[in-house]
């Protein structure tokens, strides 16, 4: 299995660093340009919520992310250490007239991700949440 | 001065080209600066875009809010394959149809 580990400050400019890196990272592991641009929209979903909304922007709090590749199954996986979750929703956000017209313009981050990758789960409890994203290289030929 | 956006004006039109690749969290709020002073048809050029995030998204959403108030409208332009996906999965692309530089030629001349 190869194995790839970044720990970043809870900083929103951190992010770029993690996005570059699982760029690279799918590109070296073969998928098409396509699906390594739903992964860096995925990735980057992910570690903004964990360092937003998981470690609420503390820079003490680091955001945790390994990359591993396993065979046909590259699987991404995002820690912090914040409180926990009540819930997540990954259900369809859209844009609409009432989003709009009330100023609700943000939220559409755990739906992409869940559009965007093969797989994904979430685990949570009051010391962090882990975010594992996975992507199958079925499009491969090997 | 806005050094993300960078703005051109042929009448009604207003073109503004996005001066970053990165559409993010990092440029949102330069890139919202620039909805405060919008035309009755205005143009976001995408051409130097190579990455949008929620982030971004959400402030590109300024732009159709500011425009829906004010009547105006609203087109986005050399929008990649990948973001007009993106587009189309969050159904911006109807608030935000895509134009074709082309298109612009009658308000340049």
């Amino acid at each position: 299995m190869d194995r790839v580990e970044l720990s970043i400050p809870s900083q929103v400019r951190f992010e770029r660093v993690v996005r570059a890196s699982a760029a690279e990272i799918a590109r070296a592991c073969g998928f098409s340009n396509e699906r390594v641009e739903d992964l860096k929209l995925a990735v980057s979903e992910a570690v903004t919520n964990a360092i937003e909304h998981g470690n609420r922007l503390s820079v003490e709090k680091l955001v945790d992310v390994v990359f591993m590749l396993d065979g046909e199954t590259l699987e991404i996986r995002i820690s912090d250490q914040g409180a926990g979750l009540e819930r997540v929703d990954f259900s369809r956000k859209l844009v609409d007239e009432h989003n709009l017209d009330t100023g609700h313009l943000r939220g559409f981050g755990m739906y992409l991700i869940h559009a965007l990758v093969d797989d994904c789960e979430v685990s949570s409890s009051p010391t962090g949440t882990v975010l594992t994203l996975r992507l199958y290289r079925k499009d491969i030929a090997l | 001065m806005n050094e993300v956006i960078r703005r051109e004006e042929f009448g009604d039109l207003a073109v503004l080209h996005i001066n970053t690749s990165s559409v993010d969290a990092i440029s949102a709020a330069a890139i919202e600066m620039a909805c405060a002073d919008m035309r009755p048809i205005t143009v976001l050029d995408f051409a130097e875009v190579s990455f949008i995030n929620s982030a971004g998204i959400s402030a590109l959403l300024k732009f159709v809010v500011g425009a829906r108030k004010a009547g105006f409208k609203l087109f986005a332009m050399n929008v990649s394959p990948h973001h007009q996906k993106i587009f189309k999965m969050v159904e911006m692309s109807r608030f935000m149809p895509s134009i074709e530089e082309r298109d612009l030629t009658a308000f340049r001349s």
